[in-house]
């Protein structure tokens, strides 16, 4: 893929969101369904990888684009993630003469919340791809379960979650997960 | 994900923005910009919270370089900007500091060592994944992956669930969820619809 055209496809998800994985389901929509250079698992396994390193969560774009097109790719992605952030350049100018303005803020308001709606419908393909037997609806469950009632810092799920599921696999239960 | 979306701390008076940009700092050297924020921009795990309040103890507490009111001013607008909040929170800081050349220093500092974090992180990742033992423990880790993404869903949303706002964001989410999944729509028309919408809806509260 050109990485000009993977670059915008990825700034297209980066400059529309207002959350770390809020520009997925634009991306998922582009580089999978409509591209295909990327696949579920792999937007699934950038999720991981961003999960278990240091940084913001925005840094997902450069694993995807690095499953997408290599290191040209992932370059992409970082320039992609970097793009957005000079905006509040022009925003610290205009701040306190249309920032406020509660037109504008219903207007951001509401498309934040449309994006978590979208993030919704695109975890339906991810949570397809990712969870394919009871052990990882299992661990998916404890998982969200304890998203909600602890502060368990999500590295911590994501290594326990890999430590149950090698030792399912370990004592034979591979077809189970 | 802790650093969500946009709330109303972006809200500011113009009187107040105004002033506390007209604070200018010494000339700080971008040397000095650049080395806080690989430092302290880069290693944070679980969000922009944590990284947020360890550069306010170095840039607002210890060396004086913005004052608490232009610290609040670029968090409130980082959180208005699109793309990673934390980046664009650094980014209005460096042009506080030092206009474009600073911006720019901050963004590169910001980003650059998490980013090639990430390339290793993921180069080794492809590799692995010949290896079966690999396979099955990543396997577990994709599906903690997809309870975390479900899980982002709430942090986004929950900010507006308040009092007299949770009608609208049942709505909004909702109507976004089925046109995509049901009707179709791609996720970009449906951003541009909720920004249609967003014009029309009541004044919204936060």
């Amino acid at each position: 893929m050109n990485i000009v055209l993977l670059y915008l496809l990825l700034l297209k998800g980066t400059a529309t969101a207002f959350a770390g994985l809020a520009s997925l389901p634009v991306i998922q929509e582009s580089l999978v369904n409509q591209y295909h250079v990327l696949t579920n698992e792999q937007l699934n396994e950038a999720v991981v990888i961003t999960r278990s390193s240091p940084g913001p969560v925005g840094l997902w774009v450069v694993s995807a684009g690095y499953f997408a097109a290599g290191l040209p790719g992932a370059i992409a992605g970082w320039l992609a993630m970097i793009t957005p952030a000079l905006l509040i350049i022009p925003l610290v100018h205009f701040v306190g003469r249309k920032m406020g303005h509660p037109r504008v803020k219903s207007i951001l308001q509401t498309i934040v919340i449309a994006s978590a709606g979208l993030l919704l419908a695109a975890a339906i393909p991810l949570g397809h791809d990712g969870l394919t037997g009871p052990v990882t609806w299992a661990i998916a469950i404890v998982c969200f379960i304890l998203l909600f009632t602890t502060k368990l810092d999500t590295l911590w799920m994501i290594l326990g979650a890999a430590l149950v599921s090698l030792t399912a696999s370990s004592v034979g239960l591979v077809a189970l997960l | 994900m802790k650093h969500t979306a946009t709330t109303d701390d972006g809200h500011r008076s113009g009187t107040g923005a105004r002033s506390a940009l007209t604070v200018v700092a010494a000339m700080i050297r971008l040397a000095d910009i650049a080395s806080v924020f690989i430092r302290y921009a880069n290693f944070t795990l679980g969000g922009g919270s944590a990284t947020t309040a360890v550069i306010h103890g170095e840039i607002v507490a210890k060396r004086r370089w913005v004052t608490e009111e232009q610290f609040a001013l670029s968090f409130a607008l980082g959180r208005l900007t699109p793309g990673t909040n934390v980046l664009a929170f650094c980014v209005g800081i460096g042009w506080m500091l030092r206009r474009w050349p600073g911006a720019v220093v901050v963004l590169l500092a910001a980003s650059i060592p998490c980013t090639l974090i990430v390339i290793v992180i993921t180069v080794l990742f492809s590799k692995w994944q010949e290896n079966p033992y690999a396979q099955a423990a990543i396997k577990g880790a994709i599906a903690a992956a997809v309870a975390i993404t479900v899980k982002t869903v709430w942090t986004i949303a929950h900010p507006y669930f308040t009092a007299g706002n949770r009608l609208r964001v049942a709505l909004v989410g909702a109507a976004a969820f089925i046109l995509n999944v049901l009707i179709g729509l791609s996720p970009i028309e449906v951003l541009l619809l909720a920004a249609i919408v967003g014009i029309f809806l009541p004044e919204a509260r936060s």
